[in-house]
């Protein structure tokens, strides 16, 4: 995202607040905004009941504190912000938010609301010094299709409200198979966010993928497979940047594996295998009592509860094909468990796109509110809006990429892939969207990024070329200057893209705002 | 079953004696369900809960196939069968039978092949069109005439799935409805939950897979609070498939005991058996009770006649009256008549103003989202979205009719004040290829103008103004080309463009608009006259059973007044054989009475069976 344009958008929430100057709910909604764009991204974890979402969420922060339970748990939209001293405040429909004490158990954080009802809490918000909340805010939410409606009702108003946009810049979908009631809650969040510029700004998680067959010890291929299979779905597409499968209990805990739970883990792997099969037949049989291992009941109660019982079988594979010490299982579980890949793609998608995603919540946050108040002095602001989405080009981007995504290019597949991956589909990296090797030289991205100027530029200008190709073709191209021009110091290269970029076509009124 | 089959087959023999075709007919028919009892029970949940698994764990043989991914695809049954084996069902090509529906052709396969034929895999979205396989294996739990069906899971990414299931469930004795012990239920499963148990009241809820799950019991807990609040009794068993399978494979009963199963098979054979063979008892002993008793009348009433000579006009003026009680049950404007054709025109008006109440909601929803935006690039997901609404809301009218046409039967019954009178057996709530006739929805033009079209549009406005201000500023003594002319020719172009446009835009939404209407409009034609039609049949069958039952009252009535009568003629020395036939006859008839009374106050265990 160029400066210039997030300091227009700035600019533009800044005039709109002199122009609203005396309507007080106007003011607040707009310096909103404006405080949004200078905090971190805000990426909501949103999924159906029990999906895995505070799981997952401990698993990125790399803490266990969001509280997880076998029944339904999180009931109140909580944000996880970066701060020096561990804080929580409640913020409540009506009044001023209150600080609550910090209390964990086993890790795990409580909170007591006094004698505040749950749905009388707008959210609640938990500061903690951790490093990866600095570049992002995560906000658990209440699971969608829960059986109690006014916890799923909250999660939709959040995330999906009618008149304002999302609470939440990006959303990271966790889901364990694909329902229609998923489909449903993404498309309406991407409809929600999409106002004119339509954009696709989730990722979707195949969590407890270790369930998936049974806890088998394959069972995260099989959880591969499955999410190679959605990712090639075409309704997840369209609402969806990827897919990838995560198992998030083993996630979170590798992240933090004990000395303890090494020494229990390595103690039952070393056992006979006949034993150690009969242990390992159901989660009753492994927590009875026995006499074949001096680890406690309780201790294996424990352990089940960390691990599963997949990650202990996993573990147990682990420790006799050599893993010696709780580091190097630590760093297995968790390679194992997906959530690097994960985290990737967070970050090729979402951080990289962080100024633009939060541009964006500003800019629909006040069309919203030109369309609704219209008052003297909101044309001019109209005006500079429509201007600074028809100018970035990051905005074209984005919008192209939904169009891939929703309807297609009506391009070969080939050069439909390879646009898509252009204009920043598989992340935003140079290296990601020329598909190169994350530690690709500079000469070597010079290179291919020239190869593909050239390539998109000779069928732009191709006279067999119709219109709407050809305009696809300029984004592309756009996205090629780009990156040489974020390469190549010195002028070289801009100076040859514009001597061969040849005139812009004609712009005609009202061509784009339907495109 | 064996002492049932017996006392029927004796109840038949009396009844020949005599010359009652109709009765025996009906006896007949006891014999025949009594024969062949089929207990279906649907095995259901939602996709990947392990209902396949379930149902190998449950006779012990890997007869449905299970995958990682989505398995089921097919419905398959399993049933009682000596040797194992496997059959599927396709529809006959061009082919139906006599009632309209298209008949189907048993294809017998080898076992180990059913897995390419049902999965999802070797038959993905069901492309072979398989209408269901069946399979046979010699199981003990499965005798008795217990079958399971595996469904397709429901809440799958298309609903049509849970229409299926919804579909089948009436045809059903009973449902398991399959959940796994990783969370508790969810709104959609309760919400199918709660449709599936206006349908068919005997449910049960299986928690699979506690063998992987250390929460189960907390799960349990929850689960049974959500199932409390739908209704009460619905019995709940955790269940651990793969420990059945271990323990099978290990022969350890302690295994078995923990894996949940012996609970859940003493429920399937003492709930779900016991209660279809008391019923099935009941309704013997109801029939056996009411044709000896139709026997019975005329013999007594001969009896009594040749025993009793003074009090004979006495006895055949009662039986007249008695006979005219039952002329008028038979007549077409007898009460019960009037009842039934009143309501089922009843019937029919609501039945059509819920159907075109509900196509209107979806018809104004349809046209605001139309309203709203422009159709074309999102068709394909309005008509996916249009198709579901149909179809669910077509499925509750249904379910909401099927409801009405068994309490107009029970209305009807109530005419009937003598016993006990059996309903007959209705189905109306079987939606299965109602939607079949309706023409899927149109294909609208996605409006997306070639470059030559846009050009040629723009194009043609520009022409206009070229020449318009070409001529005026000729006046001034400039070309009719000229930069002017030009400028004005790019803005009329693209103005006409913009025009153009939009009114395309317009007619594209009324175009769209249009087909949703004529599709409305063909569903509740289609629908409505399927509805209508199966409501005939109702009306019908409701006719024919309670005339049926109307007839035997009256032929017996008639056969006593005949016989009294008859007896009147008789000379003393015939007299005394025939009261010595008679009072044989009327023993071994009390002799079968007795036996059908004893069956029917029903001792709770019916163990022995």
């Amino acid at each position: 995202m160029s400066d210039a344009t997030s300091s227009a958008v700035l600019e533009l929430v800044r005039d709109a607040a002199d122009v609203y100057r005396d309507d007080p709910t106007a003011s607040r909604a707009l310096k909103g905004y404006a405080l949004r764009l200078e905090e971190p991204l805000r990426v909501a974890v949103a999924g159906m009941v029990k999906a895995g979402k505070s799981t997952l969420l401990n698993a990125i922060i790399g803490e266990q504190i969001a509280p997880t339970d076998a029944g339904e748990c999180t009931r109140i939209v909580t944000w996880y912000r970066y701060g020096d001293t561990p804080r929580v405040t409640l913020h409540p429909t009506v009044g001023k938010p209150r600080a609550l004490s910090v209390a964990r158990v086993d890790g795990q954080l409580t909170f007591d609301l006094g004698t505040t009802r749950a749905e009388d809490v707008k959210r609640l918000v938990v500061h903690w010094p951790v490093k990866s909340l600095r570049e992002f805010t995560l906000i658990d939410t209440p699971g969608i299709a829960s059986l109690s409606e006014d916890v799923s009702v909250r999660s939709t108003r959040f995330l999906t409200p009618e008149t304002s946009p999302s609470g939440a810049d990006a959303i990271v979908y966790v889901m364990r198979h694909l329902h229609a009631a998923d489909l449903n809650f993404l498309r309406s969040f991407r409809d929600n966010t999409v106002g004119e510029a339509g954009t696709v700004n989730a990722l979707a998680v195949l969590s407890r993928a270790d369930e998936i067959g049974a806890g088998r010890i394959d069972s995260l291929l099989s959880a591969r497979d499955i999410a190679e299979r959605y990712r090639r779905d075409d309704s997840l597409r369209a609402l969806a940047l990827g897919v990838v499968p995560l198992a998030g209990l083993l996630a979170q805990s590798a992240r933090d594996l004990r000395q303890t739970e090494f020494a229990a883990l390595v103690e039952l792997a070393r056992l006979d295998r006949n034993e150690r099969e009969r242990l390992m037949i159901s989660v009753d049989r492994f927590v009875r009592f026995t006499d074949v291992t001096t680890v406690s009941s309780e201790a294996r109660v424990a352990l089940l509860n960390r691990f599963g019982l997949f990650g202990i079988r996993l573990a147990m594979v682990l420790i006799r094909s050599g893993v010696t010490d709780s580091t190097a299982l630590a760093h297995e579980l968790a390679r194992r468990s997906g959530l690097n890949e994960l985290l990737n793609l967070v970050s090729a998608h979402f951080q990289g796109r962080a100024a633009l995603l939060k541009s964006r919540a500003a800019i629909i946050g006040v069309e919203a509110l030109l369309r609704a108040r219209p008052r003297v002095g909101t044309e001019r602001l109209a005006a500079s809006l429509e201007r600074i989405q028809a100018n970035a080009h990051e905005f074209r981007e984005l919008r192209m990429l939904a169009t891939v995504r929703t309807s297609g290019l009506g391009l070969a597949a080939s050069l439909a892939a390879e646009a898509e991956r252009l204009i920043g589909g598989q992340g935003v990296t140079p290296q990601r969207r020329l598909g190169l090797a994350d530690e690709a030289p500079d000469a070597q991205l010079r290179e291919s990024a020239m190869t593909h100027l050239r390539r998109w530029r000779a069928l732009a200008e191709d006279p067999l070329t119709d219109r709407a190709t050809a305009e696809i073709c300029h984004v592309v191209v756009r996205s090629c200057e780009a990156l040489l021009a974020a390469h190549v110091k010195g002028s070289a290269g801009r100076v040859t893209a514009r001597l061969v970029l040849g005139p812009e076509p004609p712009s005609r009124p009202g061509e784009h705002t339907h495109d | 079953m064996v002492d049932l089959v017996k006392l029927v087959a004796r109840g038949i023999e009396l009844v020949s004696a005599g010359d009652r075709q109709d009765l025996r007919q009906r006896l007949e028919q006891t014999l025949r369900r009594l024969l062949d009892p089929s207990i279906r029970v649907i095995v259901v949940g939602e996709f990947k809960q392990g209902k396949s698994q379930f149902i190998n764990a449950l006779v012990n043989a890997p007869v449905c196939p299970v995958d990682d991914d989505i398995a089921t695809s097919v419905p398959t049954v399993v049933r009682h069968g000596e040797p194992p084996s496997a059959v599927i069902l396709i529809p006959k090509v061009g082919a139906e039978s006599a009632n309209g529906e298209p008949a189907l052709e048993r294809r017998p396969i080898k076992i180990e092949d059913l897995a390419a034929h049902v999965s999802e895999k070797g038959n993905p979205g069901n492309r072979h069109r398989l209408v269901a396989a069946e399979v046979f294996l010699p199981r003990k739990v499965l005798a008795g005439g217990l079958s399971l069906i595996d469904s397709p899971g429901v809440g799958g990414l298309d609903s049509a799935h849970s229409l299926t299931t919804l579909a089948a469930l009436p045809t059903a004795d009973a449902m398991l409805l399959v959940s796994d012990a990783s969370q508790e239920y969810t709104a959609p499963e309760i919400q199918f939950l709660r449709q599936a148990m206006r349908v068919s009241p005997n449910v049960a809820c299986v928690l699979s897979k506690t063998d992987m799950y250390p929460q189960w019991r907390q799960v349990a807990e929850a689960n049974r609070g959500h199932l409390d609040r739908v209704a009460r009794d619905i019995p709940l068993f955790p269940v651990s498939s793969d420990l059945r399978l271990h323990a099978a494979r290990l022969q350890d009963s302690e295994l078995n005991a923990e894996s949940g199963f012996p609970a859940l098979v003493a429920y399937l054979r003492t709930d779900i058996l016991g209660q279809t063979e008391r019923l099935q008892r009941r309704s013997v002993a109801q029939d056996l009770l009411s044709s000896t008793e139709h026997l019975r009348l005329a013999l007594q009433s001969e009896l009594s006649s040749l025993t009793d000579p003074e009090g004979r006009p006495q006895m055949i003026a009662e039986l007249e009256a008695a006979k005219d009680r039952a002329d008028e049950l038979r007549r077409r404007s007898a009460r019960w008549q009037i009842t039934l054709s009143d309501g089922v025109s009843d019937l029919i008006a609501d039945m059509e103003y819920d159907l075109r109440d509900r196509m209107r909601s979806i018809q104004r929803d349809a046209e605001q989202a139309i309203d709203e935006a422009d159709p074309g690039p999102m068709w394909d997901e309005l008509v996916i979205w249009l198709e579901k609404r149909v179809a669910a809301a077509v499925s509750d009218t249904f379910i909401w009719t099927s409801e009405r046409a068994q309490w107009l039967a029970a209305q009807v019954a109530e005419h009937f004040t003598q016993d006990e009178v059996p309903l007959p057996v209705l189905h109306v709530a079987d939606t299965e290829e109602v939607l079949d006739p309706v023409h899927s929805v149109s294909v609208l033009n996605p409006g997306r103008l070639g470059p030559i079209q846009k050009i040629f549009i723009g194009m043609r406005g520009s022409y206009g103004g070229v020449l318009m201000f070409g001529l005026l500023t000729g006046i001034v003594g400039m070309s009719l080309i000229n930069p002017i002319s030009i400028g004005a020719g790019v803005l009329i172009g693209s103005k006409v463009y913009k025009d153009e446009k939009e009114a395309r835009l317009r007619r594209r939404q009324g175009e769209a608009k249009t087909i949703v209407r004529s599709h409305i409009d063909d569903v509740i034609f289609q629908v409505g006259k399927q509805l209508k039609d199966r409501l005939r049949l109702v009306q019908r069958g409701t006719r024919d059973h309670f005339s049926e039952i109307a007839d035997e009252h009256h032929r017996s009535l008639g056969n006593s007044v005949l016989a009294a009568q008859k007896a009147a003629t008789t000379y003393n020395v015939e007299r005394e054989q025939r009261i010595q036939y008679i009072k044989t006859e009327l023993v071994r008839i009390g002799d079968l009475r007795k036996q059908a009374q004893a069956l029917q106050p029903m001792p709770a265990a019916a163990g022995s069976m």
